[in-house]
C-alpha cells in the first residue's frame, strides 16, 4: 500500500512541476508576443523601418524618450497610495543576472523608492559588488539618461558613520547590497559587544532591551526597516534576509527576476500600496 | 480534549494524508492564526465569538496535525503588540486564554495519554496574574510529556525573544558562567524561548497577509512561507495540505540553503575558537611560538572548555525558567 501512495505522490509532485514548469512558459511567451506587437506597433508609426526589436528590451530609445520615461515613472510612483521608503530585491536563485537586477533597482529609484537593498542568500552580490554597480550604472545611462553616480549612493551596510548619513541626505537614493552575514551574523556580533560591555562593567543585564539592540543594529539612523521585499525565484522563503528588520516587512513573490518587465515591479507596488497594517491593532 | 479536537480524518482525508506522507513532512509547523475579527465581521457577530471560533479551529487544526503526524505545533496566539487594542477586546483575550488554561488542567488524564506538552512563550510577566498562574500551572503539568508539543506564543513578539536571549547572555557574563566571546549564534538559539524546539519547517499565515508580524523571527530564516488567503476561521484541512504540499516542492532547495548556513555557522565558530587561542597564547604564553600540534591541542582543549562553560550556563538558564514556574504554581497554590 505504501508503494500504490508513494507512486501517487510522485506522479502528484511531476504534475506540479509542469503546472509550474507551463506558467512560467505561457508567461514568458505572452510578454513577448506582447512585446512583438508593441514594437511592431511603434515601428509601423514612429521609429524608422531600417530597426528592428526583437523584445521590447532591445529597443534603445532617442534621448527624448528617456527622459519622458524618467518623468512617467515618477509619476506612476507619486500615483501610488503609499511606495515603500525601503524595498529589497531578494533573488532566490542559483544565477543572478547583473542585468536585470540593475533594471531593477534603476525603475525603483526612478519611481521614487529611497532605499533599495539587493540581496541573495550566496553573498555573491556583496563578493561582486563592483559588477554590480557596473550594470547599475549602464542601466542609469541608458534607462534614465542620467551621468554618473548623481542620483545614486551605494552605501555598504555594515559601514554606516555620520559622515555616510550626510552623503546619504544628498542622495536620492541609496542602494544597500546585503549577504546573509548582514543578517544573524550582525545580531550576534551586536550581542557580543553588549555582553563585552557587560564584562568591563560598562552595562548590566538589565539594560539590555529591544530599543538597545535595535539602534545597535540600525547601521544608521536615516535607514528605515525595508517596508516591502520582493522575493524572486521559487523558493518559499526569506533566506536569512535582516531577520531582525522584517518584523512588519510586506513579501511579494514574483516568479523570476530573469526578464523582469517595469510592469511586473509597478504591479507589485499596486499591490503593496493596497495593503493595510493595523500594527496589532 | 478541549484544545485538540477528538475524531479521524474521513476516507478521502486519509488517502490524501497517506499520499502527502510519501514525501517529506514538515516536523514542525508554525501557524499565525491571522482573520478572526474579519471573520466576525463577514459573519456578522461579535468579535469575541470570532476570536472563540479561532480556538476551536486551532483545536481542530492540532488534530490535523497530529493525523499527519506532524508532532511539534507553535502558534501566534497574542502578540505584545495586541495589547494596543481595545480594553474590551484585550480583556476579552486575556478572558478566552483564562478559560482555555483552566479547561486544559481539567483534562490532565487525557493531556497525559496523548503525552501533550505545552509550552508558552513570551513575555509572562506582562499578563494579569492570574492568567500566568494558570499558565505555570499547565506548562508545570505537562513538562514532562514528549509524544507532540503545543508552543503557544503569548505576550510575544520575536525582538523581544531576542532581545531577551541577549540579556540573558549578558546575565551568564555577569554570573562568570560565560564569557563574552562564548556568544555565538548557536548560543543565541538555545536562549530564545523556543529554545527546546527545533525550528519550525513550515510558517503558515492565514487572512492574506503576506508578512510575518513580528513573529520567530530568528527561528524562520530558512523555513518553508506560506500565505494562504482563507481566513483562520474558515480553515480546512486541504489548505493544511496545500501548505504542506509547498512545503515539499520548496524541501530540496531549503534544506540546501541550510546545511549551507550550518557549515558557515560551523566555520564561524572554528575561526572564533581559533581567535581566542591565539590570543589566550599571545597573553599567557612564554614567547616561544607553539608548533602546530600544540596549537591544535590548545584549540581542541579550548573548543572542549567553552563547549563545557555554555552547556552550565544553559542549565543555569533552563533552571531559572523552571524556578520561574514554579513559583507561579506554588503561589496559585497558596492563594
Amino acid at each position: 500500500m505504501a508503494i500504490v501512495y508513494e507512486f501517487v505522490w510522485q506522479v502528484l509532485h511531476v504534475l506540479l512541476h509542469i503546472h509550474r514548469t507551463l506558467i512560467t512558459w505561457f508567461r514568458i511567451r505572452l510578454r513577448n508576443w506582447n512585446g512583438r506587437l508593441w514594437s511592431r506597433a511603434l515601428t509601423a508609426l514612429i521609429v524608422p523601418m531600417a530597426l528592428s526589436f526583437p523584445n521590447q528590451k532591445n529597443i534603445v530609445p532617442a534621448p527624448g524618450k528617456r527622459v519622458d520615461r524618467r518623468y512617467r515613472w515618477g509619476a506612476d510612483g507619486k500615483s501610488l497610495e503609499k511606495l515603500p521608503d525601503h524595498i529589497g530585491l531578494l533573488i532566490a536563485e542559483e544565477e543572478p543576472r547583473y542585468t536585470d537586477i540593475a533594471n531593477l533597482v534603476v525603475w525603483c529609484m526612478a519611481v521614487g523608492i529611497s532605499y533599495v537593498s539587493v540581496y541573495d542568500n550566496y553573498g555573491v552580490f556583496r563578493r561582486d559588488n563592483s559588477r554590480l554597480m557596473d550594470e547599475i550604472l549602464k542601466q542609469q545611462q541608458e534607462l534614465l539618461d542620467l551621468e554618473g553616480s548623481k542620483q545614486l549612493c551605494v552605501e555598504f551596510l555594515n559601514n554606516g558613520t555620520d559622515k555616510q548619513d550626510q552623503q546619504v541626505l544628498s542622495c536620492q537614493s541609496v542602494l544597500k547590497v546585503l549577504s546573509p552575514d548582514d543578517g544573524k551574523l550582525r545580531i550576534v556580533q551586536a550581542a557580543q559587544q553588549l555582553c563585552r560591555a557587560v564584562e568591563q562593567r560598562d552595562k548590566t543585564s538589565k539594560d539590555i532591551n529591544v530599543t538597545v539592540l535595535d539602534s545597535l543594529l540600525r547601521e544608521s539612523k536615516s535607514t528605515p526597516d525595508p517596508d516591502l521585499v520582493l522575493k524572486f525565484g521559487p523558493v518559499e522563503s526569506t533566506l536569512g534576509f535582516l531577520p531582525w528588520h522584517i518584523r512588519l516587512t510586506e513579501f511579494i513573490s514574483l516568479p523570476s527576476h530573469v526578464g523582469v518587465s517595469y510592469e511586473d515591479l509597478f504591479s507589485a507596488l499596486q499591490r503593496y500600496a493596497s495593503c493595510e497594517q493595523r500594527l496589532g491593532k | 480534549m478541549s484544545w485538540i479536537r477528538e475524531g479521524e480524518l474521513n476516507l478521502i482525508e486519509k488517502l490524501s494524508a497517506n499520499i502527502l506522507k510519501a514525501g517529506p513532512m514538515p516536523k514542525h509547523v508554525a501557524f499565525i492564526m491571522d482573520g478572526n475579527r474579519r471573520y466576525a465581521r463577514k459573519r456578522h457577530v461579535e468579535r469575541q465569538e470570532g476570536h472563540t471560533q479561532g480556538f476551536d479551529k486551532l483545536a481542530e487544526t492540532l488534530r490535523w496535525c497530529l493525523n499527519l503526524s506532524i508532532h511539534e505545533v507553535t502558534v501566534y496566539a497574542f502578540s505584545i503588540e495586541n495589547f494596543k487594542r481595545s480594553k474590551d477586546e484585550v480583556d476579552g483575550l486575556m478572558e478566552l486564554a483564562k478559560q482555555k488554561f483552566i479547561r486544559l488542567l481539567q483534562e490532565q488524564e487525557n493531556l497525559e495519554k496523548h503525552g501533550v506538552c505545552i509550552r508558552v512563550l513570551g513575555d509572562l510577566t506582562l499578563l494579569p496574574l492570574d492568567l500566568q498562574q494558570h499558565i505555570a500551572r499547565a506548562v508545570v503539568a505537562t513538562r514532562t510529556h514528549n509524544k507532540c508539543f503545543l508552543n503557544v506564543c503569548f505576550a510575544y513578539t520575536s525582538r523581544h525573544e531576542i532581545a531577551n536571549a541577549v540579556r540573558e547572555m549578558a546575565w551568564g557574563v555577569e554570573q562568570g558562567l560565560i564569557k563574552s566571546s562564548d556568544v555565538s549564534e548557536a548560543l543565541l538559539g538555545h536562549c530564545l524561548y523556543s529554545s527546546n524546539s527545533p525550528n519550525p519547517d513550515l510558517l503558515i499565515r492565514t487572512s492574506g497577509e503576506v508578512r510575518l508580524s513580528d513573529f520567530l523571527l530568528w527561528q524562520t530564516s530558512h523555513s518553508c512561507l506560506v500565505f494562504q488567503s482563507v481566513l483562520w476561521p474558515e480553515y480546512s484541512f486541504w489548505n493544511l495540505c496545500d501548505a504542506i504540499l509547498q512545503y515539499q516542492l520548496n524541501h530540496r532547495p531549503l534544506q540546501k540553503a541550510r546545511d549551507q548556513h550550518r557549515e558557515e555557522q560551523a566555520l564561524q565558530q572554528h575561526e572564533a575558537d581559533r581567535a581566542c587561542v591565539a590570543d589566550l597564547l599571545q597573553h599567557h604564553g612564554n614567547g616561544k611560538p607553539l608548533d602546530a600540534q600544540r596549537r591544535q591541542e590548545a584549540l581542541l582543549n579550548y573548543t572542549a572548555s567553552r563547549e563545557e562553560r555554555v552547556q552550565d550556563f544553559l542549565g543555569a538558564l533552563q533552571h531559572k525558567r523552571d524556578s520561574f514556574l514554579t513559583d507561579l504554581t506554588s503561589q496559585a497554590a497558596l492563594a
